[in-house]
């Protein structure tokens, strides 16, 4: 029987009771990400009646100690500030769980106590099991999660586990670990979390494209010139990121999950319904569809990956990259990539898509600018200038998250001149509500069994595929590997990265 | 922009009404530092002359989420004189501390005769494309005819200030009858969207559902003037369970004190339910939705002063008890969390004849 009360109220699929364990449960990401938004769902009275939340991690702590230290941060960093009513109520939902990530016995325990909260819950033993620990932790978790039998749903149940990237390192890595996912947990029941996919602008870009009939006509490469995906941050390695970073790379910490995420929801097309594998069927398509740059000089023409300098940002003096903190001083990681992609289907024959990933550019911005090709110019060839640019339809993702569109429009006055002019959509200016943050939203899908925000299987394996190739060719060894260029901290980029655009009579857009 | 004026400083500048377009161009050239944000026209009508004032300052509260063209229309039918005047001011708000957005507003003072002219003067100073909102304040009155509700996109109303409640409601069932594009947003249904919301988080819980078939006894406490909100609730409860009248609905119990009446239902598992609406003379409108049968209770319940609903679910060996959030009580809070929510409200629709049937029996 489904409950007749919630028809008509919530226009969402309805998240399920369930308890929801957090491997990883001391770390930065439940602290400062996960534990506040299930705080957030509980302000607004989001969260499923009797959802429990067990925290597994190593260190020695009691329930209280934990919840001591998830309240801190929460106080800094909640959305909806810190209120001691709802606190002192939700916290009570929170326990810890501490075992070794690789102690049978640990995973044993958490079994039984995730029963005894079920029988205290009278019912329904929904599992959601979030994997935010360290990468190497991956495999053991999911091994032990089948050992205790956790993996398994009882009658009428389910049993989720939510994968936070990395989802490998390379093709090899991930189809390894999709594996070992899917020996623990069907296809259906896994969700990898890419939070990009959460956020307000991005969900927004089916909405934009299909909902509104103007824009879907000329999508594609008869009125499409080409199409930019930036992700700029002005951040470098500040608090000991450079060791992670310096064994990932822009290349496979940004593009392979976030950017091409964004490109497929561009690309794709429209799907037949928005079921999750609706949408995805469409959106692997993309990446499958993608020009595979697989030899060393494919990859020198099409790529681009630099290493910034010392310089300023914002005003303050930055070491270089290789003088970062835990970062090798002879690396060969990239903190800067383009790339010009192409997509072999009928829709984008021709159309080059260009993405910039960088880390100590000038300021943080993600966008996705859509270049329309220009108007015949017949009538306005003939002014002093031409046509002033072509259209521009600008989707920015974070921060100021909106849409803008840039026209050409006369200037006021008794002779002919033209300029271009910006209609501006901003999310804040327009919505005065601030939107729920990215991981509220995909929590919320994971209880209600929503996959349409997460990565399915294939999309990962076929975005490794793509950029393996890109990766085996950096790592050539001698004169064959593609050169690692230099930059200035604060400047947008290298030069062969405007180069890249050059070629094609193209240039980037200034942000 | 300079919003001074002796007699309605709150309203901005008075203009001739022929002339509201040229000036509210002039306000705006004369700060071009400022965004003009409009999403919605939202129109404030009252019959209460003294309303420009207060509303304005409704607006203002309202347009730090609402980006709005705010028209706001105070009518006074017993002045001797005819007469319109208007005003136009900007309410601007910093959004991430930086960007001034403002949206307009335009203010009529509509008297004696020239009520009549509403459509043709106030009307057509609506933003071109943007659906309109019409918040309608007391009771309905002639003015509300088949004209006036073809204009309006979405109308909002609240109930609880109606005194003759029945012929209200039947001339708000003609026009969603005449146009079935019309939305109607009651805000007395407003104040139990979150009881609503919490009762059926409740009810997500197994043993709840379970339990619903079996359930024997209702009982929705309310404050005296909020009868048609605990009507309403109840109207949801028995169309979304549902539960048949068992014989004649009768109001029963407690007529002669008017501070409870009960009905009688049959469950969909053939269960008698007794349901009773309790009235108390203070505290929120809506104060406890109980449903209680077979050793289980689902009670949501609102103390005075508190910030937050309790959802409480006991079953043998299982009990839970939660904050939810709480709707606001007072009119401004609730037309921006309509606007927040949106929607075609179509849940109303569907439980308007069993409310109305209810409203009857109670006369």
């Amino acid at each position: 029987m489904s409950n007749p009360f919630r028809e008509d109220l919530v226009s969402r699929t309805r998240p399920e009771p369930c308890s929801v364990v957090i491997f990883g449960a001391t770390g930065d990401l439940t602290h400062r990400k996960l534990v506040p938004a299930l705080y957030n769902l509980a302000v607004d009275g989001e969260l499923p009646p009797g959802v429990k939340i067990l925290g597994f991690a190593r260190r020695e702590k009691s329930d209280e100690e934990f919840r001591a230290g998830l309240e801190e941060l929460n106080r800094k960093v909640s959305r909806s500030g810190h209120d001691e009513e709802v606190w002192s109520s939700f916290v009570q939902s929170i326990h810890y769980h501490r075992s070794e990530f690789t102690d049978a016995e640990g995973y044993q325990r958490l079994a039984e106590r995730l029963d005894e909260i079920d029988r205290e819950r009278g019912g329904k033993g929904n599992r959601l099991f979030y994997i935010a620990s360290a990468p190497e932790f991956f495999d053991d978790i999911l091994e032990h999660l089948k050992g205790a039998g956790l993996n398994q749903a009882k009658d009428g149940c389910w049993a989720r586990v939510i994968v936070e990237k990395p989802f490998g390192t390379d093709l090899a890595t991930a189809q390894r670990l999709n594996q070992v996912v899917n020996r623990t947990f069907e296809e259906k029941d896994t969700y990898r979390i890419d939070h990009y996919l959460g956020k307000e602008t991005a969900q927004n870009l089916m909405v934009l494209r299909f909902a509104n009939a103007i824009f879907e006509p000329l999508w594609n490469s008869n009125h499409i010139e080409q199409i930019q995906i930036t992700c700029a941050e002005n951040l470098g390695m500040e608090g000991g990121r450079g060791g992670y970073y310096d064994k990932s790379g822009a290349l496979r910490d940004m593009v392979q999950n976030h950017l091409l995420q964004l490109l497929s929801l561009v690309a794709m097309e429209p799907p037949t319904d928005l079921s999750a594998d609706g949408v995805r069927d469409e959106k692997v398509k993309v990446i499958r569809s993608l020009r595979q740059w697989d030899t060393p000089e494919k990859v020198a023409r099409n790529v681009v990956r630099g290493q910034y300098t010392a310089g300023h940002v914002d005003g303050v003096s930055v070491p270089g990259y290789r003088e970062e903190d835990r970062v090798d001083p002879e690396s060969m990681t990239e903190s800067y990539v383009a790339l010009r992609l192409l997509i072999d289907t009928w829709r984008w024959s021709g159309v080059p898509f260009y993405i910039r990933m960088g880390k100590r550019l000038p300021k943080k911005a993600t966008e996705i600018s859509v270049h329309f090709k220009p108007a015949p110019g017949v009538l306005f060839n003939a002014l002093p200038g031409g046509l002033p640019g072509s259209n521009v339809l600008v989707i920015r993702i974070q921060p100021d998250e909106g849409i803008s569109l840039r026209m050409v429009s006369k200037i006021p006055g008794t002779s002919l001149r033209l300029e271009p002019v910006k209609m501006d959509f901003h999310y804040a200016t327009s919505f005065g509500k601030s939107s729920p943050e990215a991981y509220e939203r995909l929590l919320l899908d994971a209880m209600a069994g929503d996959a349409t925000l997460f990565a399915r299987r294939d999309e990962v394996e076929e975005a490794w595929k793509f950029i393996d190739h890109i990766e085996h060719a950096w790592h050539q060894a001698g004169d064959e590997a593609p050169a690692m260029t230099e930059f200035v901290a604060g400047s947008w980029g290298p030069k062969e990265a405007d180069e890249l655009l050059k070629q094609d009579g193209h240039e980037w857009r200034r942000l | 922009m300079n919003e001074v004026n002796p007699v309605h400083p709150e309203l901005g500048r008075e203009v001739p009404v022929g002339a509201i377009d040229h000036e509210l161009k002039k306000l705006w050239a004369e700060d071009d530092a400022r965004t003009n944000a409009s999403l919605i026209n939202l129109a404030i009508y009252s019959e209460d002359p003294h309303s420009l004032e207060s509303n304005s300052k409704a607006v203002r509260d309202l347009t730090v989420e609402h980006a709005c063209r705010a028209i706001l229309i105070s009518m006074d039918f017993d002045a001797p004189e005819a007469s319109i005047r208007a005003w136009i001011t900007a309410h601007c708000h910093l959004h991430h501390g930086r960007k001034s957005v403002c949206c307009e507003q335009l203010a009529f003072a509509l008297s004696g005769r020239a009520a009549g002219r509403l459509h043709n003067t106030v009307f057509s100073h609506l933003a071109s494309d943007l659906p309109l909102t019409l918040w309608w304040q007391g009771e309905l009155s002639w003015v509300f005819d088949d004209r006036f509700a073809r204009g309006v996109d979405r109308f909002i109303f609240d109930s609880s200030e109606w005194s003759q409640p029945q012929d209200s409601f039947a001339k708000i069932q003609e026009a969603l009858q005449a146009r079935k594009a019309l939305v109607v947003q009651d805000l007395e249904w407003t104040r139990s969207f979150q009881i609503r919301v919490s009762l059926a988080a409740l009810f997500d819980d197994p043993v709840a559902l379970a339990a619903l078939p079996s359930m024997g006894k209702v009982v929705i406490r309310y404050q005296e003037d909020h009868r048609i909100g605990a009507l309403q609730l109840l109207a949801w409860l028995v169309v979304q369970a549902g539960w048949k009248p068992a014989g004649e609905w009768a109001f029963g119990a407690d007529r002669a004190h008017d501070s409870a009446c009960s009905f009688a239902f049959e469950s969909r598992g053939g269960h008698t339910l007794d349901v009773v609406l309790e009235s108390v003379a203070d505290g929120p409108p809506l104060q406890l939705l109980s449903l209680s049968g077979d050793a289980v209770t689902i009670e949501v319940s609102r103390q005075a002063g508190a910030n937050y609903l309790c959802r409480h679910l006991a079953a043998p060996g299982h009990c839970l008890e939660e904050p939810g959030p709480l709707d606001p009580d007072e009119c401004v809070g609730l037309v921006r969390e309509q606007l927040s929510r949106g929607g075609k409200n179509s849940l109303y629709r569907k439980i308007l004849p069993t409310f109305l049937e209810l409203l009857k029996t109670v006369g």
